[in-house]
């Protein structure tokens, strides 16, 4: 599994879209099901980080580039 | 009126004024010289107290001019052309359009030639930018660029935006507004590469900030270009093969807003995303972030689903076996209850046996003991017997009177002759009474 916070939001509501579709499947085994709530909770926080919570970093990369210009 | 001359041989001359009335006569007065339909490229247009001024010029294939001629839309004239032009074309006039002119011959005396417009039909500079927008829509196919930008992916929510704009644009300000107060609170991250967006610098200016923008590739998600407000001429220096080929090969995807609601650029045939205005392309992204926000309600709605159905299956498997329970422990249950009833039915049979058994033990012991306790008494009176007559055999009495006798010296039975001294008074006791001695002398 890669480290959450690495992930692009791309990665990771692909690997979300992924793990529904595994919970969905009847065969789906209750002792797994924990691990993949656990793992989809982590995914739409960081999915929905990823939209909107400020990345200062990048933006001081960005205004600097537009100070140069 | 002829002056008369000095010199005889002198040809007749006329005044230049009257030369010129000439030419104001024939020029002003010939046919096919007025209200003439003519078909012109502008050049050097400039506005002056309200007259517009241009050179009409006919180029040819090699874009040498071939004819020229000045030309003039007088103030009165100019003002309902140029709203007529603006309505039609979402432009004013300018140099370097081709239009359809009505102009009238004119020669004034004090001011020389001109052509007079009276008219422009607007639908054939329409026509003509059309063409032109055309032939470099087919070069960029024959180049197999045309669909090369659209043909990008697209990141879910393009946030990372690089801005192509003029900086103090209204355009650009009502795009960075509209992003910054999205009241979903989606975030997006903007950089201006600032631009010239009107006149001869607008083609090597934006050329320049997509140059600088792909320096920085890999920090951006998508390109911008955008323009509004201010005037709303010039609009087809975007209409350039060297632009529209850099952006159809542009390696990030471009969102175009420079358009007009009566026109388009070849820019709005080659960028991914085309949108009419500067705000236009701030709500298309914002859409993006909505609609992946939606998506991701979606996701999480599918996940509770799924586990509610998941745990809801395995109560139900559960509940099914719950109710299995019950008829196999009730088996076991009456299994064990007979053989405990026949346990309990034994039980107080077994006790009395054992009891009896028990008590039958039990007396036997105590009559077994009674014996053994006589036999001990006995056994102990006869030694107790014994004992008193070996005791009353050796009691002093029995000794005294064998003819034995006790000596006492100090209150105290001598039994050694070291115990006593010359001189020392003794008592002698004998079975019948006592007497008294004195010691003469001691042999030990």
């Amino acid at each position: 599994m890669e480290e959450i916070k690495e992930m692009t939001y791309t990665q990771a509501v692909t690997e979300l879209e992924q793990l529904v579709q595994k919970m969905q499947d009847p065969q789906c085994s209750i002792d797994n099901l924990t691990a993949y709530t656990k793992r989809s909770k982590e995914l739409l926080d960081i999915c929905r980080k990823k939209l909107t919570a400020a990345d200062e970093q990048l933006k001081q990369i960005l205004a600097d580039i537009q100070q140069q210009g | 009126m002829q002056e008369q001359s000095l010199f005889p041989n002198q040809p007749q001359g006329i005044t230049l004024s009257q030369f010129n009335a000439r030419i104001s006569q024939a020029i002003n007065t010939a046919p096919g010289l007025q209200n003439q339909w003519i078909i012109a490229e502008t050049s050097d247009l400039r506005v002056v107290r309200g007259h517009c001024y241009m050179e009409l010029v006919e180029k040819d294939d090699h874009g040498t001019t071939v004819a020229k001629l000045g030309a003039v839309i007088w103030a009165s004239t100019f003002a309902r052309l140029d709203a007529k032009f603006q309505a039609a074309m979402g432009t004013g006039l300018k140099t370097g359009m081709k239009l359809l002119v009505l102009a009238t011959a004119n020669y004034h005396s004090q001011y020389g030639f001109k052509a007079v417009i009276n008219d422009i039909d607007p639908s054939y500079t329409m026509g003509d930018m059309a063409r032109q927008r055309l032939e470099i829509l087919k070069r960029l196919k024959a180049d197999g660029i045309i669909d090369m930008n659209k043909e990008l992916p697209i990141t879910a929510v393009p946030q990372r935006i690089a801005v192509i704009s003029a900086a103090g644009a209204a355009g650009y300000g009502d795009f960075m507004n509209q992003l910054e107060h999205n009241p979903y609170r989606l975030k997006f991250y903007t950089c201006l590469f600032g631009a010239s967006m009107q006149g001869a610098q607008t083609v090597p200016s934006v050329l320049a900030a997509l140059d600088r923008i792909n320096e920085h590739m890999e920090l951006f998600d998508a390109v911008v270009i955008i323009r509004g407000g201010g005037a709303t001429s010039e609009l087809n220096s975007f209409d350039n093969y060297d632009l529209a080929a850099s952006v159809a090969q542009f390696p990030l995807p471009v969102i175009v807003g420079i358009g007009h609601d009566r026109d388009e650029t070849v820019l709005d045939y080659v960028a991914a995303i085309r949108v009419k205005t500067p705000t236009a392309a701030a709500e298309w992204l914002i859409n993006r972030g909505t609609n992946a926000l939606a998506h991701l309600d979606e996701l999480q709605e599918a996940v509770v689903t799924a586990v509610r159905e998941t745990v809801g299956h395995a109560r139900e498997q559960l509940t099914y076996y719950t109710g299995m329970i019950p008829a196999a422990a009730r088996r076991i249950i009456e299994t064990n209850s007979i053989r405990l009833d026949n346990y309990t039915k034994n039980i107080p049979l077994a006790a009395n046996n054992l009891i009896a058994n028990q008590r039958t033990r039990l007396e036997r012991a105590v009559e077994r003991m009674g014996g053994a306790l006589e036999h001990a008494m006995q056994r102990e009176q006869l030694r107790l017997k014994a004992l008193g007559e070996k005791a009353a055999l050796l009691s002093p009495e029995n000794t005294l009177q064998r003819g034995y006798s006790l000596v006492w010296a100090g209150g105290k039975c001598v039994t050694a002759a070291s115990q006593i001294s010359p001189g020392e008074r003794v008592t002698m006791q004998f079975a019948d009474g006592t007497a008294s001695a004195t010691v003469d002398k001691v042999k030990g």
